[in-house]
């Protein structure tokens, strides 16, 4: 693992952005960087400007609103970027899916690496997410692929 | 020649300064966590004393952006200057024994330099052309207005005793006389932490970069490898308060039995930084209003009682 690798895994700093959700998703993010949970452990930091972020955690479904904005949030974090949806709302939309207002995931608008599903997803579900984002980032040597 | 340009540069220079002021970031941010009940930076090296650098070298390697809307030379240029400020503020602290660079009236250089850092901030936030910035950018400005006298004074008290405007000779006259400042002089060595907190923009005097308020206040915009600098050079600044306060208040190196001076140094700031620590997690955040006019209305009045103390021979 190249150094450059090591510092990216040990350091990842969230930014939170909500896009319409019931501010459930919202709870379980926040009460996840609680000193309970202290996922700076991890390194992992939260931060409130795009520039300063790795990994960008979308709560709620995409309504047509927010559209420009989360793509401008997301066009201003410095590259290597990471995007993760939290909830049901995030990965397809949840129950406002074929609203008039809404576009559906995520992922209709900008790429997705890692998927957390629950409504909300508790805050261990949402490390357990984020420790899957670094496996991804670390070439997939993680955990869950030596099973297979 | 060769062996001060290792001094300079090697140790006890730049390199082991900047390797030390991470260090330092670790104890900030883990003695931070034990006081909110937390274990702070864990699996980063052994007990997550590596952190700092994996966020140094993490954002190192990050895309560098300069937005389209910014003054680019300012925007770029600053994050240098705020690295380097410290660091030569760092080479006229006597940090083995004897400084790097020592003239008659280093404490007025060491002011001038100061005041050069807040002024950084100020450009870097009015050059990113973001609103945030702008409003954390002009709250440094304010922020310096009032810190800046009662540092300044802090400063001169002891020198009026020793009579030389000299940092090293400060730190030889506690030496010679075996007496620290810090109890010659405690109000003068209250208000110096206090200024310097500020300074340092650290909590309860974080207003240029409340999170809560304006989002990452003057840093808003800088990302990648400007952010990696304006973060080391946070760092430096760190170092450069305790151990500039160490020096001045604290008795500074001094040859302790078998501990040479930069040991001795090294713990007394240490002390220092956990006191800033231990105040930034039990304070909450002060507003701008209250900053400015509480220095000049308790602060500047107790620096000059203080002064007007050593006058007249009461230390």
């Amino acid at each position: 693992m190249s150094i450059i690798k090591w510092a990216r895994l040990k350091s990842p700093w969230l930014i939170h952005f909500n896009t319409g959700g019931c501010n459930g998703c919202d709870i379980e993010f926040v009460a996840a960087i609680t000193p309970r949970y202290d996922v700076e452990r991890f390194g992992i930091l939260l931060k409130g400007s795009p520039r300063h972020a790795d990994i960008l955690g979308v709560t709620g479904p995409i309504t047509v609103q927010v559209a420009k904005r989360v793509l401008r949030v997301y066009k201003q974090m410095p590259d290597p970027k990471f995007v993760v949806a939290i909830g049901t709302c995030a990965i397809s939309g949840g129950p406002f899916k074929d609203s008039y207002s809404v576009y559906g995931g995520v992922d209709s608008i900008i790429p997705v690496d890692v998927y957390i599903p629950g409504c909300p997803p508790k805050p261990e579900a949402i490390i357990n997410g984020i420790a899957k984002l670094f496996e991804k980032i670390g070439g997939g040597n993680g955990g869950s692929n030596k099973k297979n | 020649m060769l062996g001060e340009l290792i001094n300079l540069l090697i140790f006890p220079g730049f390199l082991f300064l900047i390797t030390i002021s991470f260090i330092y970031e670790w104890i900030d941010r883990k003695f931070f966590a034990r006081i909110q009940g937390r274990y702070g930076p864990l699996y980063t090296g052994p007990s997550g004393v590596l952190q700092p650098f994996a966020d140094f070298l993490k954002l190192l390697s990050k895309e560098d952006i300069t937005p389209a809307a910014c003054e680019r030379t300012i925007f770029s240029i600053t994050p240098i200057v705020y690295t380097a400020i410290p660091l030569i503020m760092l080479s006229v602290i006597p940090l083995n024994g004897r400084a790097i660079i020592s003239f008659e009236g280093d404490i007025i250089f060491l002011m001038f330099l100061s005041a050069m850092v807040t002024l950084s901030v100020f450009l870097a936030g009015w050059s990113s052309a973001n609103n945030f910035s702008r409003v954390g950018s002009v709250r440094a400005a304010l922020q310096m207005l009032s810190y800046e006298i009662p540092l300044g004074l802090s400063m001169i008290g002891p020198a009026i005793v020793v009579g030389s405007l000299s940092l090293s000779k400060i730190v030889e006259w506690q030496i010679e006389h075996s007496a620290w400042f810090l109890w010659l002089q405690p109000i003068g060595f209250a208000v110096m932490l206090i200024s310097l907190i500020a300074e340092l923009e650290r909590i309860p005097f974080d207003i240029p970069e409340a999170e809560t308020e304006i989002v990452a206040g003057w840093m808003t915009e800088y990302g990648g490898r400007k952010l990696a600098l304006l973060r080391l050079g946070k760092n430096l600044e760190l170092l450069m308060a305790s151990m500039l306060i160490s020096s001045i208040y604290l008795g500074g190196g001094v040859q302790i039995y078998f501990l040479p001076p930069l040991v001795v140094l090294l713990i007394k700031s240490v002390i220092i930084l956990l006191i800033m620590s231990l105040i930034r997690g039990i304070f909450a955040r002060f507003r701008i209003d209250q900053v400015t006019s509480g220095m000049w209305s308790y602060l500047l009045p107790l620096m000059i009682f203080q002064i007007m103390l050593i006058q007249f021979g009461v230390d």
